[in-house]
Protein backbone atom coordinates (compact mmCIF):
# COMPACT_ATOMS: atom_id res chain seq x y z
CA UNK A 1 0.00 0.00 0.00
CA UNK A 2 1.07 3.09 -0.90
CA UNK A 3 0.90 6.19 1.79
CA UNK A 4 0.65 9.89 1.63
CA UNK A 5 1.49 11.90 5.29
CA UNK A 6 -0.65 14.43 6.10
CA UNK A 7 0.83 15.94 9.04
CA UNK A 8 -1.80 19.27 9.80
CA UNK A 9 -0.94 22.21 11.46
CA UNK A 10 -0.74 20.98 15.26
CA UNK A 11 2.63 18.74 14.10
CA UNK A 12 4.35 22.23 13.27
CA UNK A 13 4.30 23.75 16.51
CA UNK A 14 2.39 22.50 19.73
CA UNK A 15 3.41 18.51 18.44
CA UNK A 16 6.69 19.03 16.41
CA UNK A 17 7.42 16.44 19.56
CA UNK A 18 4.79 13.94 18.33
CA UNK A 19 5.62 14.64 14.67
CA UNK A 20 9.56 13.97 15.24
CA UNK A 21 8.38 10.49 17.07
CA UNK A 22 5.92 9.25 13.96
CA UNK A 23 9.00 9.72 11.21
CA UNK A 24 11.37 8.18 13.48
CA UNK A 25 8.77 5.33 14.02
CA UNK A 26 7.89 4.77 10.28
CA UNK A 27 11.26 4.82 9.16
CA UNK A 28 12.03 2.31 12.05
CA UNK A 29 9.15 -0.06 10.63
CA UNK A 30 10.48 0.97 7.39
CA UNK A 31 7.11 2.34 5.54
CA UNK A 32 7.57 4.42 3.09
CA UNK A 33 5.78 7.65 3.53
CA UNK A 34 5.59 10.91 1.76
CA UNK A 35 4.13 13.97 2.98
CA UNK A 36 1.97 15.55 0.99
CA UNK A 37 3.77 18.94 -1.15
CA UNK A 38 2.45 21.72 -0.22
CA UNK A 39 -0.63 20.76 2.00
CA UNK A 40 -2.95 23.43 3.93
CA UNK A 41 -4.67 23.50 6.98
CA UNK A 42 -7.88 21.25 7.16
CA UNK A 43 -10.00 24.60 8.67
CA UNK A 44 -10.55 22.49 11.94
CA UNK A 45 -13.48 23.64 13.88
CA UNK A 46 -13.08 27.25 12.51
CA UNK A 47 -13.90 26.31 9.13
CA UNK A 48 -17.01 24.31 10.05
CA UNK A 49 -18.13 26.42 12.70
CA UNK A 50 -18.29 29.32 9.91
CA UNK A 51 -18.39 28.39 6.37
CA UNK A 52 -19.64 24.74 5.25
CA UNK A 53 -18.01 25.67 1.93
CA UNK A 54 -15.06 26.48 3.49
CA UNK A 55 -14.95 23.25 5.51
CA UNK A 56 -15.10 21.31 2.49
CA UNK A 57 -13.01 22.90 0.37
CA UNK A 58 -9.90 23.23 2.37
CA UNK A 59 -9.63 19.76 3.08
CA UNK A 60 -10.49 19.11 -0.72
CA UNK A 61 -7.11 20.70 -1.70
CA UNK A 62 -5.12 17.81 0.28
CA UNK A 63 -7.36 14.95 -1.22
CA UNK A 64 -6.67 16.58 -4.87
CA UNK A 65 -3.08 16.71 -3.58
CA UNK A 66 -2.87 13.00 -2.84
CA UNK A 67 -4.99 11.97 -5.16
CA UNK A 68 -2.42 13.11 -7.97
CA UNK A 69 0.21 11.19 -6.24
CA UNK A 70 -2.06 8.41 -6.15
CA UNK A 71 -1.57 7.31 -2.36
CA UNK A 72 -3.86 6.88 0.34
CA UNK A 73 -3.92 9.69 3.25
CA UNK A 74 -3.00 8.46 6.99
CA UNK A 75 -3.83 11.21 8.92
CA UNK A 76 -2.40 11.65 12.78
CA UNK A 77 -4.45 14.50 14.09
CA UNK A 78 -7.69 13.06 14.59
CA UNK A 79 -9.60 16.73 13.79
CA UNK A 80 -7.76 16.81 10.27
CA UNK A 81 -8.84 13.27 9.93
CA UNK A 82 -12.26 13.55 10.74
CA UNK A 83 -12.32 16.99 7.91
CA UNK A 84 -10.74 15.18 5.48
CA UNK A 85 -13.29 12.29 5.55
CA UNK A 86 -15.92 14.66 5.74
CA UNK A 87 -14.79 16.48 3.14
CA UNK A 88 -14.59 13.30 1.38
CA UNK A 89 -17.89 12.02 1.82
CA UNK A 90 -18.97 15.67 1.00
CA UNK A 91 -17.20 15.64 -2.61
CA UNK A 92 -18.68 11.73 -3.17
CA UNK A 93 -21.90 13.75 -2.86
CA UNK A 94 -21.25 15.59 -5.74
CA UNK A 95 -22.77 18.65 -3.23
CA UNK A 96 -19.89 20.99 -3.85
CA UNK A 97 -18.44 22.97 -6.99
CA UNK A 98 -14.82 22.28 -6.48
CA UNK A 99 -11.35 23.76 -7.73
CA UNK A 100 -9.57 20.92 -8.13
CA UNK A 101 -9.75 17.80 -9.78
CA UNK A 102 -10.89 15.63 -7.44
CA UNK A 103 -13.26 12.19 -6.97
CA UNK A 104 -12.70 11.89 -3.19
CA UNK A 105 -11.66 7.96 -4.18
CA UNK A 106 -8.64 7.51 -1.72
CA UNK A 107 -8.70 5.54 1.53
CA UNK A 108 -8.28 8.32 4.46
CA UNK A 109 -6.82 6.41 7.35
CA UNK A 110 -6.41 7.49 11.03
CA UNK A 111 -2.54 6.73 12.35
CA UNK A 112 -4.24 4.18 15.15
CA UNK A 113 -5.91 2.19 12.53
CA UNK A 114 -3.52 2.16 10.72
CA UNK A 115 -1.30 0.55 13.05
CA UNK A 116 -3.62 -1.50 14.84
CA UNK A 117 -3.54 -3.91 11.37
CA UNK A 118 -2.71 -7.25 12.45
CA UNK A 119 0.23 -6.62 9.72
CA UNK A 120 1.45 -3.87 11.61
CA UNK A 121 1.00 -4.87 14.75
CA UNK A 122 3.32 -8.27 14.07
CA UNK A 123 5.68 -6.17 12.84
CA UNK A 124 5.75 -3.73 16.32
CA UNK A 125 6.22 -6.96 18.25
CA UNK A 126 9.50 -7.88 15.94
CA UNK A 127 11.09 -4.66 16.87
CA UNK A 128 10.06 -4.62 20.39
CA UNK A 129 13.59 -4.54 22.47
CA UNK A 130 12.40 -3.47 25.83
CA UNK A 131 8.31 -4.32 26.45
CA UNK A 132 6.64 -1.88 28.73
CA UNK A 133 5.84 -4.72 31.58
CA UNK A 134 4.43 -3.37 34.27
CA UNK A 135 3.54 0.15 32.74
CA UNK A 136 -0.62 0.59 33.63
CA UNK A 137 -2.04 2.56 31.03
CA UNK A 138 -5.42 4.20 29.99
CA UNK A 139 -6.01 4.58 25.99
CA UNK A 140 -7.64 7.88 25.52
CA UNK A 141 -9.34 8.41 21.94
CA UNK A 142 -11.37 11.15 22.40
CA UNK A 143 -14.05 12.29 19.73
CA UNK A 144 -13.19 13.44 16.39
CA UNK A 145 -11.19 10.16 15.77
CA UNK A 146 -14.13 8.14 16.51
CA UNK A 147 -17.53 10.14 16.07
CA UNK A 148 -19.85 10.07 14.34
CA UNK A 149 -18.79 6.48 12.91
CA UNK A 150 -20.74 7.68 9.30
CA UNK A 151 -18.30 9.59 8.96
CA UNK A 152 -14.99 7.80 10.81
CA UNK A 153 -15.97 4.27 9.56
CA UNK A 154 -15.60 2.76 13.13
CA UNK A 155 -17.81 0.86 14.04
CA UNK A 156 -16.33 0.03 17.57
CA UNK A 157 -16.80 3.80 18.20
CA UNK A 158 -18.23 3.05 21.75
CA UNK A 159 -15.16 0.51 22.75
CA UNK A 160 -12.40 1.22 20.01
CA UNK A 161 -9.72 -0.98 20.85
CA UNK A 162 -6.61 0.49 17.99
CA UNK A 163 -5.16 2.67 20.52
CA UNK A 164 -5.28 -0.96 23.15
CA UNK A 165 -3.77 -3.18 20.38
CA UNK A 166 -0.73 -0.88 20.17
CA UNK A 167 0.03 -0.38 23.83
CA UNK A 168 -0.90 -4.09 24.28
CA UNK A 169 1.81 -4.92 21.28
CA UNK A 170 4.58 -2.92 23.23
CA UNK A 171 3.76 -5.13 26.70
CA UNK A 172 2.15 -2.18 28.41
CA UNK A 173 -0.69 -2.88 30.39
CA UNK A 174 -3.67 -1.55 29.28
CA UNK A 175 -6.59 -0.81 31.74
CA UNK A 176 -10.04 -1.02 30.41
CA UNK A 177 -12.35 1.97 31.20
CA UNK A 178 -15.52 4.20 30.25
CA UNK A 179 -14.03 7.36 29.49
CA UNK A 180 -12.26 6.32 26.44
CA UNK A 181 -14.35 8.88 23.86
CA UNK A 182 -15.68 11.11 26.20
CA UNK A 183 -14.97 14.56 25.16
CA UNK A 184 -11.63 16.38 26.54
CA UNK A 185 -13.60 19.83 25.57
CA UNK A 186 -10.32 20.93 23.87
CA UNK A 187 -12.35 22.89 20.81
CA UNK A 188 -13.98 25.24 23.49
CA UNK A 189 -10.52 25.42 26.06
CA UNK A 190 -9.42 28.45 24.52
CA UNK A 191 -12.46 30.76 24.85
CA UNK A 192 -14.20 28.96 27.60
CA UNK A 193 -11.90 27.74 30.03
CA UNK A 194 -14.35 26.67 32.53
CA UNK A 195 -15.84 24.12 30.32
CA UNK A 196 -12.70 22.49 28.48
CA UNK A 197 -11.42 22.20 32.54
CA UNK A 198 -14.42 20.64 34.08
CA UNK A 199 -14.41 18.54 30.65
CA UNK A 200 -10.71 17.25 30.90
CA UNK A 201 -10.45 17.14 34.58
CA UNK A 202 -13.20 14.66 35.13
CA UNK A 203 -11.05 12.51 32.52
CA UNK A 204 -7.62 12.47 34.43
CA UNK A 205 -9.95 12.26 37.36
CA UNK A 206 -11.22 8.79 36.09
CA UNK A 207 -7.87 7.67 34.44
CA UNK A 208 -6.43 7.73 38.06
CA UNK A 209 -9.33 6.20 39.51
CA UNK A 210 -9.06 3.30 37.10
CA UNK A 211 -5.50 2.86 38.19
CA UNK A 212 -3.65 4.51 35.23
CA UNK A 213 -0.38 5.14 35.48
CA UNK A 214 -0.48 7.01 32.37
CA UNK A 215 -2.75 8.14 29.62
CA UNK A 216 -1.92 7.17 25.78
CA UNK A 217 -3.35 9.19 23.17
CA UNK A 218 -2.93 10.10 19.37
CA UNK A 219 -4.71 13.04 19.03
CA UNK A 220 -2.36 16.29 19.72
CA UNK A 221 -6.02 18.29 20.72
CA UNK A 222 -6.20 16.16 23.16
CA UNK A 223 -2.49 15.32 24.04
CA UNK A 224 -1.84 19.18 25.22
CA UNK A 225 -5.27 19.63 26.95
CA UNK A 226 -4.66 17.09 28.86
CA UNK A 227 -1.10 16.86 29.78
CA UNK A 228 -1.33 21.25 30.01
CA UNK A 229 -4.44 21.59 32.36
CA UNK A 230 -2.97 19.42 35.36
CA UNK A 231 -1.06 22.10 37.18
CA UNK A 232 -3.94 22.57 39.53
CA UNK A 233 -3.71 18.84 40.48
CA UNK A 234 -0.30 18.46 41.73
CA UNK A 235 -0.53 15.06 43.94
CA UNK A 236 -2.70 13.35 40.96
CA UNK A 237 -0.44 14.12 37.93
CA UNK A 238 -0.54 11.70 35.27
CA UNK A 239 1.72 11.79 31.79
CA UNK A 240 -0.10 11.72 28.58
CA UNK A 241 2.25 10.08 25.72
CA UNK A 242 1.66 9.98 22.11
CA UNK A 243 0.99 6.11 21.37
CA UNK A 244 4.63 6.97 19.02
CA UNK A 245 6.41 7.78 21.97
CA UNK A 246 5.48 4.16 23.53
CA UNK A 247 6.65 2.60 20.34
CA UNK A 248 10.02 4.17 20.94
CA UNK A 249 10.41 3.70 23.96
CA UNK A 250 9.59 -0.06 23.38
CA UNK A 251 12.13 -0.03 20.60
CA UNK A 252 14.70 0.93 23.01
CA UNK A 253 15.01 4.22 20.74
CA UNK A 254 14.62 7.26 23.46
CA UNK A 255 17.04 6.87 26.25
CA UNK A 256 17.58 10.62 26.44
CA UNK A 257 15.16 11.81 28.88
CA UNK A 258 15.25 15.07 27.13
CA UNK A 259 12.78 13.90 24.73
CA UNK A 260 10.30 14.31 26.98
CA UNK A 261 11.09 17.82 27.75
CA UNK A 262 7.76 19.37 25.31
CA UNK A 263 5.73 17.44 28.17
CA UNK A 264 4.59 19.50 30.74
CA UNK A 265 3.41 16.36 33.28
CA UNK A 266 6.74 15.06 33.73
CA UNK A 267 6.81 11.42 32.69
CA UNK A 268 10.30 10.94 33.49
CA UNK A 269 10.30 10.20 37.06
CA UNK A 270 7.64 7.23 35.94
CA UNK A 271 9.79 5.52 33.13
CA UNK A 272 12.65 6.17 35.90
CA UNK A 273 10.80 4.28 38.21
CA UNK A 274 9.74 0.97 35.59
CA UNK A 275 12.93 1.26 34.52
CA UNK A 276 12.74 1.96 30.85
CA UNK A 277 14.55 5.10 30.87
CA UNK B 1 -63.64 34.05 27.49
CA UNK B 2 -64.11 33.30 31.27
CA UNK B 3 -61.84 32.82 33.62
CA UNK B 4 -61.76 30.99 37.10
CA UNK B 5 -59.96 31.57 40.01
CA UNK B 6 -57.62 28.56 40.84
CA UNK B 7 -59.69 27.23 43.92
CA UNK B 8 -55.92 27.28 45.76
CA UNK B 9 -55.53 30.79 44.98
CA UNK B 10 -58.25 32.09 46.99
CA UNK B 11 -56.99 29.67 50.06
CA UNK B 12 -54.69 32.54 50.87
CA UNK B 13 -52.04 31.16 48.21
CA UNK B 14 -50.15 32.92 45.97
CA UNK B 15 -52.30 33.69 43.14
CA UNK B 16 -51.01 31.48 39.79
CA UNK B 17 -49.33 33.80 37.34
CA UNK B 18 -51.79 34.05 33.70
CA UNK B 19 -49.88 31.47 31.48
CA UNK B 20 -47.30 33.29 29.04
CA UNK B 21 -48.82 33.50 26.27
CA UNK B 22 -48.21 30.76 24.36
CA UNK B 23 -45.68 31.19 21.26
CA UNK B 24 -46.85 29.91 17.95
CA UNK B 25 -45.08 28.54 15.15
CA UNK B 26 -43.14 31.00 13.89
CA UNK B 27 -44.16 33.24 10.87
CA UNK B 28 -42.34 31.77 8.46
CA UNK B 29 -43.95 28.69 9.24
CA UNK B 30 -42.47 25.62 7.82
CA UNK B 31 -39.63 27.78 5.80
CA UNK B 32 -37.20 27.83 8.24
CA UNK B 33 -37.52 24.02 9.19
CA UNK B 34 -37.34 23.19 5.13
CA UNK B 35 -34.13 25.28 4.98
CA UNK B 36 -32.38 23.97 7.39
CA UNK B 37 -33.32 20.43 6.33
CA UNK B 38 -32.31 21.10 2.84
CA UNK B 39 -28.94 22.61 3.65
CA UNK B 40 -27.95 20.40 6.46
CA UNK B 41 -28.98 17.42 4.69
CA UNK B 42 -31.05 16.74 7.97
CA UNK B 43 -33.80 15.01 8.56
CA UNK B 44 -35.07 17.41 11.63
CA UNK B 45 -39.02 16.22 11.26
CA UNK B 46 -37.99 12.85 12.17
CA UNK B 47 -37.10 13.78 15.55
CA UNK B 48 -39.73 12.51 18.03
CA UNK B 49 -37.77 14.28 21.49
CA UNK B 50 -36.83 11.65 23.33
CA UNK B 51 -34.19 13.39 24.13
CA UNK B 52 -31.29 10.73 24.14
CA UNK B 53 -29.24 13.61 22.58
CA UNK B 54 -29.49 15.73 25.55
CA UNK B 55 -28.48 13.18 27.78
CA UNK B 56 -25.54 12.09 25.72
CA UNK B 57 -24.07 15.61 25.71
CA UNK B 58 -21.10 16.80 27.74
CA UNK B 59 -22.22 20.27 28.03
CA UNK B 60 -26.14 20.82 28.21
CA UNK B 61 -25.30 22.45 31.29
CA UNK B 62 -24.00 25.16 29.88
CA UNK B 63 -26.79 25.45 26.80
CA UNK B 64 -29.81 27.74 27.24
CA UNK B 65 -31.94 26.31 24.75
CA UNK B 66 -30.97 22.14 24.90
CA UNK B 67 -30.16 20.09 22.26
CA UNK B 68 -33.57 18.10 21.78
CA UNK B 69 -35.11 21.46 22.40
CA UNK B 70 -33.46 23.05 19.44
CA UNK B 71 -34.41 20.43 16.87
CA UNK B 72 -37.88 21.44 18.62
CA UNK B 73 -37.68 24.81 18.05
CA UNK B 74 -36.51 24.16 14.18
CA UNK B 75 -39.57 22.49 13.53
CA UNK B 76 -41.82 25.83 15.23
CA UNK B 77 -39.54 27.66 12.95
CA UNK B 78 -37.85 29.92 15.81
CA UNK B 79 -35.16 31.45 14.36
CA UNK B 80 -34.24 34.50 16.47
CA UNK B 81 -34.34 32.53 19.57
CA UNK B 82 -31.50 29.76 17.94
CA UNK B 83 -29.42 32.45 16.23
CA UNK B 84 -28.88 34.27 19.82
CA UNK B 85 -28.47 30.94 22.00
CA UNK B 86 -25.81 30.62 23.66
CA UNK B 87 -25.94 26.64 22.56
CA UNK B 88 -24.82 27.28 19.18
CA UNK B 89 -21.37 28.40 20.44
CA UNK B 90 -21.29 25.85 23.68
CA UNK B 91 -21.53 22.89 21.60
CA UNK B 92 -18.06 21.15 21.33
CA UNK B 93 -19.33 19.28 18.55
CA UNK B 94 -18.13 16.07 20.13
CA UNK B 95 -20.66 14.22 17.73
CA UNK B 96 -22.18 12.65 21.03
CA UNK B 97 -26.12 13.14 19.99
CA UNK B 98 -25.59 12.27 16.28
CA UNK B 99 -24.36 9.28 17.03
CA UNK B 100 -26.89 8.03 19.61
CA UNK B 101 -30.03 9.37 17.99
CA UNK B 102 -32.49 6.55 17.59
CA UNK B 103 -34.05 8.27 14.37
CA UNK B 104 -30.12 9.27 12.88
CA UNK B 105 -30.84 12.79 13.20
CA UNK B 106 -27.65 14.89 12.79
CA UNK B 107 -28.11 17.29 15.36
CA UNK B 108 -24.54 17.82 16.06
CA UNK B 109 -24.14 19.13 12.10
CA UNK B 110 -27.67 20.55 12.72
CA UNK B 111 -26.16 23.14 15.49
CA UNK B 112 -23.17 23.50 13.55
CA UNK B 113 -25.24 24.45 10.52
CA UNK B 114 -27.03 27.23 13.20
CA UNK B 115 -23.27 28.44 14.13
CA UNK B 116 -22.60 28.94 10.06
CA UNK B 117 -25.90 31.09 9.69
CA UNK B 118 -25.56 32.95 13.23
CA UNK B 119 -21.98 33.62 11.66
CA UNK B 120 -23.22 34.97 8.54
CA UNK B 121 -25.99 37.36 10.36
CA UNK B 122 -26.45 40.32 11.96
CA UNK B 123 -26.94 38.79 14.95
CA UNK B 124 -24.31 39.07 17.76
CA UNK B 125 -23.33 35.77 19.03
CA UNK B 126 -23.76 35.16 22.65
CA UNK B 127 -20.19 33.86 23.19
CA UNK B 128 -18.39 36.66 20.90
CA UNK B 129 -15.16 34.94 22.22
CA UNK B 130 -15.74 31.53 20.04
CA UNK B 131 -16.70 33.34 17.30
CA UNK B 132 -14.13 35.67 17.24
CA UNK B 133 -11.68 32.68 17.64
CA UNK B 134 -12.75 30.91 15.04
CA UNK B 135 -12.74 34.02 12.73
CA UNK B 136 -9.52 34.84 13.61
CA UNK B 137 -8.48 31.19 12.96
CA UNK B 138 -9.88 31.87 9.49
CA UNK B 139 -8.17 35.02 8.76
CA UNK B 140 -4.93 33.32 9.87
CA UNK B 141 -5.56 30.44 7.42
CA UNK B 142 -6.11 32.68 4.66
CA UNK B 143 -2.37 34.20 4.77
CA UNK B 144 -0.61 31.80 4.68
CA UNK B 145 -2.28 28.34 4.21
CA UNK B 146 -1.40 26.98 7.48
CA UNK B 147 -2.28 28.38 10.79
CA UNK B 148 0.97 28.89 13.75
CA UNK B 149 0.10 28.96 16.84
CA UNK B 150 1.91 31.82 17.77
CA UNK B 151 0.60 33.83 15.20
CA UNK B 152 -2.99 32.55 16.16
CA UNK B 153 -2.37 33.66 19.61
CA UNK B 154 -1.15 36.96 19.23
CA UNK B 155 -3.66 37.67 16.57
CA UNK B 156 -6.76 36.56 18.91
CA UNK B 157 -5.38 38.89 22.12
CA UNK B 158 -4.89 41.77 20.05
CA UNK B 159 -9.05 41.55 19.66
CA UNK B 160 -9.83 44.34 21.83
CA UNK B 161 -12.83 42.77 23.34
CA UNK B 162 -11.17 39.44 24.16
CA UNK B 163 -7.67 41.26 25.65
CA UNK B 164 -10.58 43.18 27.78
CA UNK B 165 -12.40 39.83 28.63
CA UNK B 166 -9.28 37.85 30.07
CA UNK B 167 -7.83 41.10 31.85
CA UNK B 168 -11.45 41.12 33.69
CA UNK B 169 -11.85 37.37 34.30
CA UNK B 170 -8.34 37.33 35.27
CA UNK B 171 -7.00 34.35 32.73
CA UNK B 172 -4.40 36.86 30.78
CA UNK B 173 -1.98 36.51 33.41
CA UNK B 174 -2.45 32.52 33.42
CA UNK B 175 -2.36 32.39 29.78
CA UNK B 176 0.37 34.05 29.29
CA UNK B 177 2.23 31.77 31.71
CA UNK B 178 0.83 29.10 29.53
CA UNK B 179 2.36 30.83 26.63
CA UNK B 180 5.63 31.38 27.92
CA UNK B 181 6.07 27.68 29.39
CA UNK B 182 5.44 26.52 25.73
CA UNK B 183 7.42 29.02 24.14
CA UNK B 184 10.41 27.45 26.73
CA UNK B 185 9.22 24.03 25.81
CA UNK B 186 9.98 23.91 22.29
CA UNK B 187 6.39 23.49 21.84
CA UNK B 188 5.82 26.96 19.81
CA UNK B 189 7.81 28.01 16.87
CA UNK B 190 8.15 31.24 15.71
CA UNK B 191 7.97 30.68 12.18
CA UNK B 192 6.23 27.78 10.25
CA UNK B 193 6.43 27.19 6.48
CA UNK B 194 3.67 28.76 4.21
CA UNK B 195 2.16 26.32 2.33
CA UNK B 196 2.93 27.04 -1.89
CA UNK B 197 -0.37 26.49 -2.02
CA UNK B 198 -2.02 29.78 -0.78
CA UNK B 199 -2.76 31.51 -3.30
CA UNK B 200 -5.19 28.76 -5.13
CA UNK B 201 -6.94 28.40 -1.36
CA UNK B 202 -7.04 32.51 -1.88
CA UNK B 203 -8.74 31.93 -5.24
CA UNK B 204 -11.18 29.61 -3.98
CA UNK B 205 -12.17 31.68 -1.10
CA UNK B 206 -12.43 34.50 -3.35
CA UNK B 207 -14.73 32.62 -5.01
CA UNK B 208 -16.90 31.17 -2.57
CA UNK B 209 -17.28 34.58 -0.89
CA UNK B 210 -18.51 36.10 -4.25
CA UNK B 211 -15.29 38.72 -4.16
CA UNK B 212 -13.54 39.12 -7.63
CA UNK B 213 -10.16 37.64 -8.07
S1 LIG C 1 -32.07 11.96 20.07
FE1 LIG C 1 -32.91 12.35 18.03
S2 LIG C 1 -35.10 11.93 18.16
FE2 LIG C 1 -34.33 12.08 20.27
S3 LIG C 1 -34.69 14.23 20.81
FE3 LIG C 1 -32.62 14.11 20.01
S4 LIG C 1 -32.80 14.56 17.82
FE4 LIG C 1 -34.84 14.10 18.59
S1 LIG D 1 -22.08 17.82 19.42
FE1 LIG D 1 -22.71 19.56 20.67
S2 LIG D 1 -24.85 19.20 21.15
FE2 LIG D 1 -24.02 17.28 20.40
S3 LIG D 1 -23.46 16.18 22.24
FE3 LIG D 1 -21.63 17.27 21.55
S4 LIG D 1 -21.65 19.24 22.60
FE4 LIG D 1 -23.70 18.34 22.81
Amino acid sequence: MKLSFYPGCSLEGMANDYARSISAVFTELEIDLVEIADWTCCGATAAHSLSQSMSVLLPARNLAAAEKMGRDIVSPCAMCFNRLRFSQQMIQKKLFDIPWSVTGDIQVHDMTRFFAEPRMIASIKERVVKPLVGLKVVCYYGCQMVRPPKITGYTDYENPQTLDRIATAVGAEVIDWSYKSTCCGASIGIARRQIGESLAGRILEKAGQAGAQAIVVSCPLCQSNLDILQKDRPEKRIPVFYFTELLRLGFNKITDPQWFKMHFTDPVPLLRAKHFL
Amino acid sequence: MEHHHHPEASAGQPARQPAKERKRIGDRGDFFLNRIQGEAGVNISACYQCERCTNACPVSHYMDIKPHQVMRYIQLGWREELLKSATIWVCLSCEMCTTYCPNEVDVAETINHLRNIAAQSSVAPEYESLAVFHQTFLDVLRTSGRVNEIRLMSAYYSKLNILKEKMKDGSLKDEILVGMSLLRKGRLKLLTPRSRAIKELQKAHHRISGEMD
